[in-house]
């Protein structure tokens, strides 16, 4: 058999981020898929290794470009380099010479978009970083929105306020809860990140508004840690990374069998929408049951009863119930029910969980109620639940110890 | 049970109270169109000519309902349908190298319609000819009888196809056909989907194909090796989108540029079909709806509509390419001239049976 040779790889990218993440996971998914064989270099942090890359000893590279420190210290590299990052409007911002992977950055804006249309959003706003050239991509995502509301000729309002330091932290809150309330409501925003999305969705909390009743709300990568933490669920545009690792990969292991590339240019669409309770827009409803929905949005896995509801609205339990009736056709309790079934539902379709912590964190008082309430409302057990939603496509077999499978039918025969 | 339509509707509503299309005035006037629909707002026209999947009406994440289906704006060009749009292709889907094979011994001669090969059954092929259709057991049936000779074929072969949609989104597709003479016989249904519902071209479409193996083709789409999808382009065994996979350079995508190509999806079968299974899944993340394929058959065409170029279609703009996707399940490419042709000659006595389900829905 023929070996191989090993190839030195380096990553450069920041993996402390969901994107950069993604990207890595994408590359490794490629390798596992193939007989190539990389040695992947990945540092804590690469950018101290940045001055005299172009004497490292290694067969190639691919990194971030959105880091123009990165771009720069790699424009003089004599060994193959994959360049990953944000696609451009201006054909002249990209680096010359070098094979390219973006993510399409005006896909992403107009897939989050079009989905606060279709929630019934009629303005819309757009919350972004200050201008620098470490996010390039943020002014590419305004550039997208800004032809986006020309398109439907809106006036593009675009937000970039402070980035968030600790010095700064309150002036930027309050600068973002002043751009939150000059907007006429009800507005959907789109954040060009999900740590973007959840600064404003705390800036909502702090000024009382409610979201997605007056701000419907979506950010961009999808990030778990943006969902855990914010108390009402963040709706999300996922970004193909993941792909556009596997991409780059293979770009690069062509060049390393001597293909030459320097004009690819791969754009990469987003893979999905995660679609939760931050943009859920409905048509608006009375102030009281707005009010009530959007306590129960927040505390609902903690537990509340009817009463604190109705104590935080500042009305009675009575007339609380009889506005539910009213508007939305079910109880308050019954309210309180669905979305700690929502919660619960989303937490066991994620896969590897314990039962009894899920009905801990969604509020059910023991494992026992939040069975008898899968089997009411979904006529299934959790652990049913949970096994259908793991169904998908069953594993295929595995590839690497045939070669050919038309030969290989002694091997397996399923007919 | 809705009585078969005389108009080719482009609408779901207003079934009956259509007024006499362009059907009427064309050479094909009589053709029928049946409608199927299910509890989910779905509607399915079924068209005689070339028992061809006309439309398919169906709702997306939001509630607004669209056709996912390429098709033609009048049954003048389902009368010639040159793209294949939704037929039923026979006696042979995909290509025979150079038309020809042998059978027990005989050597037989088809069109060469394709760069010197057979494809879909010729030019007179099943997808041009008016079958019989029936409303039955919750759905239609379609039958031929495709003449001892037909297209160069040996024996009298009688086909029958239903199609039935469920209330799941579900449209099964079960064909069944019998000889009076050993014959070569590999059927599929051609439709092209654009899950979108036209608003773009599929390059977004996210797709998922389980299977490991793909048939690398020659210049003229002869399957030539199987070869292992990883590594390439072709791997879609995590889904990915459509479009930067067709930028990717890959000597195979750019012989037939795009996709067209086999995928080997039940690989240990020895060529012959097996229980049914799901094999593929098609999301598209705006709209969010989703296409899963199961079938019997032991291979999966995955066409990425690389021929459509200013074809006028139901569209408001001519259809150009990837604007559409086929995934058209059936035996092997040249299956004939292969180690398993034995397992696609059918003979007198036996039954030619296969299943393929289009299951169309919503991603959570």
């Amino acid at each position: 058999m023929k070996m191989t040779k090993s190839h030195r790889i380096a990553l450069l990218f920041n993996a402390n981020k969901i994107f950069d993440r993604e990207v890595i996971a994408g590359v490794a998914a490629y390798l596992s898929s193939t007989r190539a064989s990389w040695d992947l270099f990945l540092e804590e942090d690469f950018r101290l290794r940045l001055p005299g890359i172009e004497h490292w000893q290694g067969d190639g590279i691919i990194a971030d470009f959105d880091d123009p420190a990165v771009a720069a210290a790699l424009s003089r590299s004599r060994i193959p380099v994959v360049a990953v990052g944000g696609s451009y409007e201006d054909e002249a911002a990209y680096p010359l010479g070098v094979p390219y992977v973006a993510t399409d950055n005006f896909k992403l804006i107009r897939l989050a978009y079009d989905h606060l249309i279709e929630a019934g959003l009629r303005r819309f706003a757009l919350f972004s970083l200050p201008e620098a050239m470490e996010n390039r991509w943020a002014q590419e995502r305004e550039n997208a929105f800004r032809s986006l509301m020309r398109r439907d000729k809106m006036e593009a309002e675009i937000f970039r306020g402070q980035g968030t330091s600790a010095p700064s932290w309150d002036e930027a809150v309050e600068q973002q809860i002043k751009w939150l309330h000059s907007l006429p409501k009800p507005v959907g925003i789109i954040a060009v990140t999900d740590a973007r999305a959840r600064q404003l969705l705390q800036a909502c909390m702090i000024a009382g508004i409610e979201v997605p009743e007056q701000v419907a709300l979506i950010g961009i990568d999808n990030d778990p840690l943006a969902r855990m933490l914010t108390r009402i669920p963040l709706s999300s545009v996922i970004q193909g990374a993941q792909e556009m690792g596997r991409a780059a990969a293979h770009l690069l292991d062509q060049m390393l069998n001597g293909a030459r590339l320097s004009n690819t240019r791969i754009m990469v669409p987003p893979a999905g929408i995660n679609v939760l309770a931050s943009s859920r827009h409905e048509p608006a409803k009375h102030p009281h049951v707005m009010r009530a929905r959007h306590f129960i949005r927040q505390y609902a896995c903690q537990g509340i009863k009817t009463g604190q509801v109705a104590d935080y609205v500042g009305i009675s339990r009575s007339s609380l119930e009889s506005y539910f009736r009213q508007e939305l056709n079910c109880s308050v309790h019954d309210e309180i029910l669905r979305f700690k079934l929502d919660a619960a539902t989303t937490i066991l379709a994620r896969g590897n969980c314990n039962i009894a912590d899920v009905a801990l964190s969604c509020g059910f008082t023991s494992i026992q109620y939040m069975h008898a309430v899968f089997k009411r409302e979904l006529g299934c057990t959790p652990r049913a639940y949970q096994d259908r939603a793991r169904q998908g496509f069953q594993a295929a077999p595995d590839a690497a110890s045939i070669t050919h499978p038309e030969d290989a039918t002694d091997l397996c025969d399923d007919d | 049970m809705p009585p078969p339509l005389l108009t080719l509707k482009m609408q779901p509503t207003s079934v009956m109270t259509t007024k006499p299309s362009i059907l009427s005035s064309t050479a094909h006037a009589d053709d029928q169109v049946y409608t199927l629909r299910n509890a989910q707002d779905m509607c399915l026209t079924i068209s005689e000519r070339g028992a061809a999947l006309v439309s398919w009406w169906a709702p997306d994440r939001y509630g607004r309902v669209a056709d996912v289906l390429l098709g033609y704006p009048d049954a003048h060009g389902y009368a010639d349908n040159r793209y294949y749009f939704g037929a039923v292709i026979g006696r042979w889907a995909n290509r025979i190298a150079q038309g020809r094979f042998t059978v027990d011994g005989e050597a037989l001669q088809t069109e060469a319609n394709d760069r010197g090969n057979h494809l879909h059954g010729g030019p007179q092929g099943f997808h041009r000819a008016r079958w019989q259709a029936t409303m039955e057991d919750g759905g239609v049936s379609l039958r031929l009888v495709s003449p001892d000779g037909d297209g160069g074929f040996r024996g009298k072969l009688e086909v029958q196809v239903h199609y039935r949609l469920a209330d799941d989104g579900s449209l099964t597709i079960a064909y069944e056909a019998v000889a009076d003479a050993p014959t070569a016989v590999n059927l599929t249904v051609h439709p092209y989907f654009n899950l979108n519902g036209g608003s773009a071209d599929v390059g977004d479409h996210m797709l998922q194909i389980d299977a490991d193996y793909y048939m690398e083709i020659d210049q003229s789409g002869i399957p030539v090796t199987v070869a292992p999808v990883g590594g390439t382009a072709f791997d879609f065994r995590q889904p990915a989108a459509i479009g930067p996979r067709l930028a990717w350079p890959d000597p195979q995508i750019q012989l037939a540029g795009g996709f067209d190509h086999c995928y080997c999806v039940k690989p240990y079968n020895k060529g012959k079909p097996g229980p049914l299974r799901e094999v593929a899944r098609v999301y598209d993340p705006g709209s969010g709806r989703q296409l899963q394929v199961s079938t019997t058959e032991v291979g999966l065409q995955f066409y990425t509509g690389n021929a459509l170029e200013g074809v006028h279609g139901r569209a408001t703009r001519p259809y150009g390419r990837h604007d559409g996707f086929c995934l058209e399940a059936h035996a092997y490419p040249d299956q004939v001239n292969g180690p398993y042709a034995a397992a696609v000659i059918l003979r007198p006595g036996q039954v030619y049976r296969q299943t393929t389900v289009y299951r169309l829905g919503l991603i959570q």
